[in-house]
């Protein structure tokens, strides 16, 4: 379908986000504020995702439940033509296992930030789409763990939320103004421009314009994940600059 | 019309693999904490993967607009010039989806 690449590229966004939290805090910014971009694109999205999903033949609460249970924009949108097709539960998987393979690396920029708690480390953990761990990695360190699963529940109810109406308006769904998704990269842009101002340097920012762009030339249907990728092994091998890396 | 029971199974077997990819750096954390190289990329690769985030939602929302990729980049540079003026996250992105959303429904503006 037209759409699918778009979905594809927005729900990649989803699930992932770090922060470095060194240099000049950034200024404190509310669970609130930084969930209200989320639900502009979120609701608008989860509406396209739970309409298209009943338009392809499944049950309005099968949307809720992948959205409740899966809460990956991007596979969510991979699975409803492959749903359709009726390809074996395995295949699914493994196309799942590709297009979140890049949720690994989140993961690794927040391992000393997520709450001990073992209920909201693992649902922070659970709910690490790219939007929440970009809101994530944009708290101040010490922000308390009633805040960060507030921001993580806020930002799935407004997924749920947009699947839900989404799936119930059916056929009937025409979103009435283009682009309102467009608060998705607006939130992207917003807290590269905080990283960038917080980094020690902007290298990674000219790597990953240059990984992208070599990845989206050989294999642009996967290129957010290979570029993820070459931007990894430059960072390995990318000399340590910061005079803080060697302070306590 | 999907078989519940099939779409149950697929259900399941996403939500299985989306968790695990997002748990493993959580469940190998004492080997990854320790290794200096995890460290340095921690550092690293949040500014690098903000902006391949951008990146690929822009180039997204470009491919969608039929009439080529001026109204991302307007909008882009709106956001990120307000936000390295500003540094309001919300005024930031209020602004940019505004102009955005004029951009691509020319009927808005009259």
């Amino acid at each position: 379908m037209a759409g699918s690449a778009t979905h594809l590229n927005c729900s990649a966004l989803m699930p992932t986000a770090s922060v470095p939290s060194h240099g000049p805090r950034p200024p404190r910014i509310s669970v609130l504020s930084l969930s209200i971009p989320v639900a502009m694109g979120y609701v608008p999205l989860g509406m396209v995702f739970g309409f298209l999903f009943v338009q392809a033949g499944a049950s309005w609460w099968l949307a809720l439940l992948a959205s409740i249970f899966v809460f990956a924009g991007a596979a969510q949108f991979m699975m409803i033509p492959m749903l359709g097709l009726g390809l074996p539960v395995a295949s699914i998987a493994l196309a799942t296992l590709v297009v979140n393979l890049r949720h690994v690396f989140y993961g690794l920029s927040l391992l000393n930030r997520l709450p001990a708690q073992p209920w909201a480390r693992w649902y922070l953990v659970f709910a690490l789409t790219d939007e929440t761990y970009s809101v994530l990695t944009t708290l101040p360190p010490g922000t308390s763990t009633r805040q960060m699963v507030a921001v993580a529940l806020l930002n799935q109810g407004w997924w749920v939320l947009g699947t839900l109406l989404g799936a119930l308006i059916g056929t009937q769904a025409q979103v009435p103004l283009l682009g309102l998704d467009f608060a998705l990269a607006a939130l992207f842009a917003v807290l590269a421009v905080e990283q960038w101002r917080s980094a020690d340097t902007p290298a990674p920012l000219w790597v990953a314009v240059l990984s992208y762009a070599v990845a989206q030339a050989v294999a642009p249907q996967q290129a957010l994940l290979i570029a993820i990728g070459l931007s990894v092994l430059a960072g390995l091998v990318w000399p340590r600059t910061s005079p803080r890396e060697a302070a306590p | 019309m999907i078989d519940t029971p099939y779409a149950l199974g697929v259900l399941a077997a996403m939500a299985l693999v989306t968790f695990g990819l997002r748990a493993l750096p959580f469940l190998a954390a004492r080997f990854l904490q320790s290794h200096p190289l995890v460290q340095r990329l921690g550092r690293f690769l949040p500014l690098a993967i903000m902006t391949l985030l951008l990146l690929h939602t822009l180039v997204g929302s470009a491919r969608q607009n039929p009439s080529g990729p001026w109204a991302e980049l307007a909008a882009v540079t709106a956001v990120v010039l307000l936000q390295w003026w500003r540094r309001h996250a919300l005024l930031s992105i209020l602004a940019g989806t505004a102009l955005y959303v004029l951009l691509r429904n020319p009927g808005l503006a009259g």
